[in-house]
């Protein structure tokens, strides 16, 4: 039971880190939140009786549904309800203007509304007497607001998932390149690869018509193209390697800068807008209240857990990591497996391309620049090792949300961007430092104490080590 | 509070927006949160879909691209948040931009092409233009700057100005620098070059005293960014056409404090350009 939790601790240790980080952001984040919901609505209306309403509110799904829960509140408790006005200052403004000129008009006691609206300039109290004097005496409501860290939000949480989709889903094929000992640096072009054609055939089938028509079948057809054209050059990266046996950092490096070229080749060097529907579904649609991007990240690593850790396929990239040599001699198709998880790294960069395009309704060929770095430090923060052989599919998608949740706390904190990139640097070195003394204790059963004793004790062998090469040469 | 993505950090024009926008919004008791795009659409897509969920009052950009940014908008404009752009447009018609503040790039250009007619003289001769295309503001500057040009070549025999060589610069100084250097190895008798922005102009200016060429050829700007001013004053650049980023933080934000008073905003909004010689400079008590 003990060493299961070691194990486990061993594992995906890094969770403690991203806990640590939530409840750090939860803490930095609270402040008083003004509900808009129809649970305020409702709640709202009870604290009024016999007042004549004007309910004002923004024109936007969230308000139409508060509107009408304080529209049903306020009747059921003997309100009357003058008007709910759903739009833009100025469109309230006229409404009041009216009433100003209009001396038989029958006047609000109270006008309420979210915060969002009752908040506006238009009922500050100076201005609105100034300008509204026969409306002098009305009451402004707004709802009860509540301490909460704005971090714990639910849409909040839903922003992190769904802003991480692309990189957690290209991390999967990066972890078992990386796995496999190898790096793969042209997945950023890739996903510019794969947006970019898929929206460059939408706008050819499109013809002169409007691009935002054209039939469900070519979308599909087109992202699938896309998504091929990206495990392509995956395949050509892994055949290289494999069999020229030149690093993977060279090849994929070559590739990110033409794949690049061929992004800005395929349409004509200027994002394409105006995509159909049927191809935003992907970066804007919910299943269930979930968006299904996420849905679709949580399939992939499901499939990509099951692979690696319940196929002869999983055994044979870990042993190909841990030892080329000896996996080679031991049976283990080398070459297919190398090309093989190049290929899947390709093909995931292309879906995380087509994600990317969904969500920004355009295929870009400047998108998915620094992305590669991203998608590495999202592995490397899961706790693969860089040295290959060792890894976990569920550690990089914790390493995933590490890198979401540093980003989306820095911006709900306002940090500004040059203090961010440096926050980003540390987080990301102490988290692999902490995985690394975490390692060293888990393996020797010490205190933190020995465990610093053991790092300093590794930097001294690294030395000898030096030392012992300086004489064979 | 009213939140504002800027385009990178790298570029001080867009913190001097930034400062324009703090200083005037404590008139009207208004806090303003930055946080930069560093010019990747989806970073800044990400930053908006943050502040609509810290419900802030107002979104101010400055679009990173000009038609990809178009659902980020439209997703505030279904939460109800008002969104203004600053400097750079939106191109995406179906995203609801509720007013535009922008230099007049266009009138600024045309200002750009008089200062290059006015440095070459009677002579004329072969010029060179450092373009940004992915910006639809440097566009219509060099849009004015070659009108400017046309009108002044039409019915001339002799002394015409012709634009030989246009080439990207990114705005930025190390690709206008070896931009410079490929143009005038192509072209030795170079007379002008416009650069669409001041880092594109001081990549020109250090390409050309690397090849011995700064006294030949007069270079054109565009900002009056401070580095800009100063190769001015020290006849590096012959003139600008400055624009006013600080007063275009300012209006952005009287902009919005009408919008949520209700009143009528003016959905675009053009501060002209001026432009700025080497005399300005002897006088700018900004420069040493």
């Amino acid at each position: 039971m003990r060493h299961n939790l070691k194990q486990a601790a061993y594992d995906y240790g890094m969770i403690f880190v991203l806990l640590l980080l939530g409840i750090i952001f939860s803490f930095t984040t609270i402040k008083e939140q003004t509900p808009d919901d129809a649970a305020a609505g409702r709640k709202m209306g009870k604290t009024l009786k016999k007042e004549v309403v004007l309910i004002v509110t923004r024109d936007s799904e969230q308000h139409r549904t508060f509107a009408e829960a304080l529209r049903a509140s306020l009747s059921a408790n003997g309100n009357e309800i003058l008007n709910i006005l759903q739009g833009e200052p100025r469109d309230v403004r006229k409404v009041l203007v009216a009433m100003e000129n209009d001396p038989g008009a029958k006047r609000p006691t109270v006008i309420a509304g979210p915060h969002a609206t009752m908040n506006w300039d238009l009922f500050n109290k100076g201005y609105f007497n100034s300008h509204f004097s026969s409306l002098d005496g009305v009451k402004f409501v707004k709802p009860a607001t509540y301490t909460w860290p704005t971090f714990l939000t639910r849409q909040n949480l839903v922003n992190v998932a769904t802003q991480i989709v692309v990189i957690s889903i290209i991390a999967i094929g990066m972890t078992m390149v990386i796995i496999t000992g190898g790096i793969d640096l042209s997945v950023g072009s890739l996903i510019a690869l794969s947006a970019s054609i898929a929206a460059a055939i939408i706008h050819n089938a499109a013809g002169n018509g409007p691009s935002t028509e054209v039939a469900t079948t070519v979308v599909v057809g087109a992202c699938a193209v896309g998504i091929l054209a990206s495990g392509c050059f995956g395949f050509f990266s892994g055949a290289v390697t494999a069999c020229f046996k030149v690093p993977s950092f060279i090849v994929t490096l070559a590739v990110m800068m033409m794949v690049r070229g061929y992004a800005f080749k395929s349409v004509g060097g200027e994002a394409k807008g105006s995509l159909p529907d049927a191809f935003t579904t992907l970066g804007h649609g919910d299943w269930m209240g979930i968006p299904i991007s996420v849905v679709l990240m949580a399939v992939l690593y499901y499939i990509a857990w099951f692979v690696m850790t319940q196929t002869i396929f999983g055994r044979n990239v870990y042993a190909l990591g841990g030892n080329a040599e000896a996996a080679r001699l031991s049976g283990v198709p080398t070459k297919r497996i190398t090309i093989t998880v190049f290929t899947i790294c390709g093909l995931l960069a292309g879906l995380g391309g087509i994600v990317l395009a969904s969500e920004l309704a355009s295929g870009d060929p400047k998108t998915g620049t620094f992305y590669e770095l991203y998608v590495i430090a999202a592995v490397v923060v899961g706790g693969t090792s860089l040295m290959g052989g060792q890894g976990k599919i569920l550690g990089t998608l914790i390493g995933a949300f590490i890198i979401g949740v540093i980003r989306n706390g820095m911006n709900l904190n306002g940090v500004d961007p040059f203090n961010q990139m440096i926050v980003f640097g540390w987080i990301i070195l102490l988290a692999v430092l902490a995985e690394k003394g975490k390692e060293l204790m888990v393996s020797g059963g010490r205190s933190p104490f020995a465990v610093l004793g053991g790092l300093f004790a590794s930097r001294k062998r690294g030395e000898h080590m030096e030392t012992g090469h300086g004489e064979n040469e | 509070m009213i939140a504002f993505s800027k385009m990178n950090s790298n570029n001080p024009f867009f913190e001097v927006i930034a400062e324009g926008m703090r200083d005037e919004a404590k008139k009207y008791g208004y806090e303003v949160k930055v946080v930069s795009g560093e010019a990747d659409v989806a970073k800044q897509k990400d930053q908006i879909k943050d502040f609509i969920v810290q419900k802030v009052a107002a979104i101010v950009l400055n679009p990173v691209d000009s038609a990809s940014i178009g659902p980020a908008i439209k997703e505030a404009n279904e939460a109800g948040i008002p969104v203004f752009t600053c400097d750079l447009q939106c191109t995406d018609e179906s995203a609801k931009v509720t007013a535009h503040i922008a230099t007049d790039n266009y009138q600024g250009g045309k200002l750009a092409g008089e200062a290059m007619i006015e440095a070459l003289g009677e002579n004329g001769g072969e010029i060179a233009i450092l373009t940004h295309d992915p910006a639809a503001s440097c566009i219509d500057r060099v849009a004015g700057f070659d009108e400017v040009i046309k009108a002044y070549n039409a019915g001339r025999e002799t002394g015409k100005i012709t634009a030989v060589k246009r080439l990207p610069c990114e705005g930025q100084r190390d690709p206008g620098f070896k931009a410079t250097e490929d143009i005038i190895t192509a072209h030795g008798n170079l007379a002008g070059i416009f650069a669409i922005n001041d880092p594109g102009a001081l990549g020109a200016y250090a390409a050309l005293e690397k090849h011995g060429k700064a006294g030949q050829v007069k270079i054109i700007g565009f900002d009056g960014q401070p580095d800009g001013l100063q190769a001015i004053k020290d006849g590096k650049i012959y003139a600008d056409p400055i624009q006013f980023p600080e007063k275009m933080g300012r209006q952005t934000i009287t902009a919005i404090s009408k919008y949520l008073a209700g009143e009528e905003v003016d959905p675009i909004q053009l501060i002209p350009a001026e432009l700025y010689r080497q005399a300005d400079g002897a006088k700018d008590p900004s420069l040493n």
